[in-house]
């Protein structure tokens, strides 16, 4: 890879660990205000009914700890919070398919309450964190030796 | 320490902070009392059932403070015209939305649930029965046809006090 090439992945990482650690710390405030209805949202996705409370009290804090994490720890903690990004987003992304497949109306609860309904394109937006957190994880290995 | 090391020390270390915030709010979810709101696929068998209650008799209840009378049919057809003074708890609540329609039933005595026809409000007063014991749960008996049929009061418009309820049916 030419020194262009290879600066244009760096800032390309950057954006991604950018975007990446912020929408996951506004993601889980937004969520952090009222578990009830956190609980229920997560409920409505009928995936796991069971673990919706506890999902609900203990997803938002993750969240902000992975994002914060990607944001501005170390390059070990940050290559490590990138890995914990990408294991969320698949498994938002297996509830998320879950819902679309069996066609139900359910509120995403992505960011908070009334953030819209679950479709296709919530799966093509967390594919598309999915690699971006991913390049992070790439692009941060240099770093974290 | 190997970075999936490091990444389940985060997740722990988030889940942990959940925990104990949750349990340091004063109004914090009491996770395992926690029961989802309503659902229109019914209730558990064990729940006790709703009655059944004619037209005539749930207007004789009407305008009295710990009753509460709720419309599940979809958006449009409660704009459209439903009984005076009931709040809208469609079936395709989301789930804040469906909270919040639940809260006017925390000083309920008595709710009547009604649809479009008998069939199609009883399983939400099913749920709903299953998860107020202590609360005396009806159907109204032929749903809103019957009600209408009968000239009893009506009202039309939106629902005032559930202004996020989704429109759309599933």
């Amino acid at each position: 890879m030419n020194a262009a090439a290879s600066n244009a992945v760096k800032w390309l990482t950057l954006a991604a660990r950018l975007v990446v650690g912020g929408l996951f710390v506004v993601a889980g405030a937004l969520k952090l205000g009222d578990p009830t209805a956190f609980a229920t949202e997560i409920a409505n996705y009928r995936f796991l009914p069971a673990v919706a409370p506890w999902l609900a009290v203990t997803l938002p804090p993750v969240e902000i700890v992975v994002g914060a994490a990607l944001l501005g720890a170390p390059w070990k903690w940050r290559r490590a919070a990138a890995l914990a990004s990408m294991g969320l987003l698949v498994m938002f992304l297996v509830a998320i398919v879950h819902v679309v497949r069996a066609g139900i109306n359910v509120d995403c609860g992505c960011f908070g309450g009334n953030t819209g309904p679950v479709t296709a394109w919530t799966a093509v937006r967390d594919l598309v964190l999915l690699a971006s957190a991913a390049l992070v994880f790439r692009g941060t290995k240099e770093y974290a030796k | 320490m190997p970075t999936v090391i490091r990444a389940i020390v985060l997740v722990v270390a988030g889940a942990a902070l959940g925990l104990a915030g949750n349990a340091a709010r004063p109004h914090g979810l009491r996770v395992a009392a926690f029961a989802p709101p309503t659902e229109c696929s019914g209730a558990e068998a064990s729940a006790p059932s709703p009655t059944v209650m004619s037209p005539t008799e749930a207007s004789s209840l009407c305008g009295q403070p710990n009753v509460v009378i709720a419309d599940t049919r979809p958006a449009n057809a409660f704009a459209e015209g439903h009984v005076a003074g009931a709040v809208h708890l469609p079936c395709d609540a989301g789930g804040s939305s469906a909270v919040e329609a639940l809260s006017h039933f925390s000083h309920a005595h008595t709710i009547v649930v009604y649809g479009g026809s008998t069939e199609e409000a009883r399983p939400v007063a099913e749920a709903l029965q299953h998860r107020h014991p202590d609360v005396k749960v009806a159907v109204l008996d032929g749903g809103f046809a019957a009600w209408s049929s009968a000239g009893l009061a009506c009202a039309s418009g939106p629902c005032d006090e559930c202004k996020n309820t989704k429109a759309a049916n599933p």
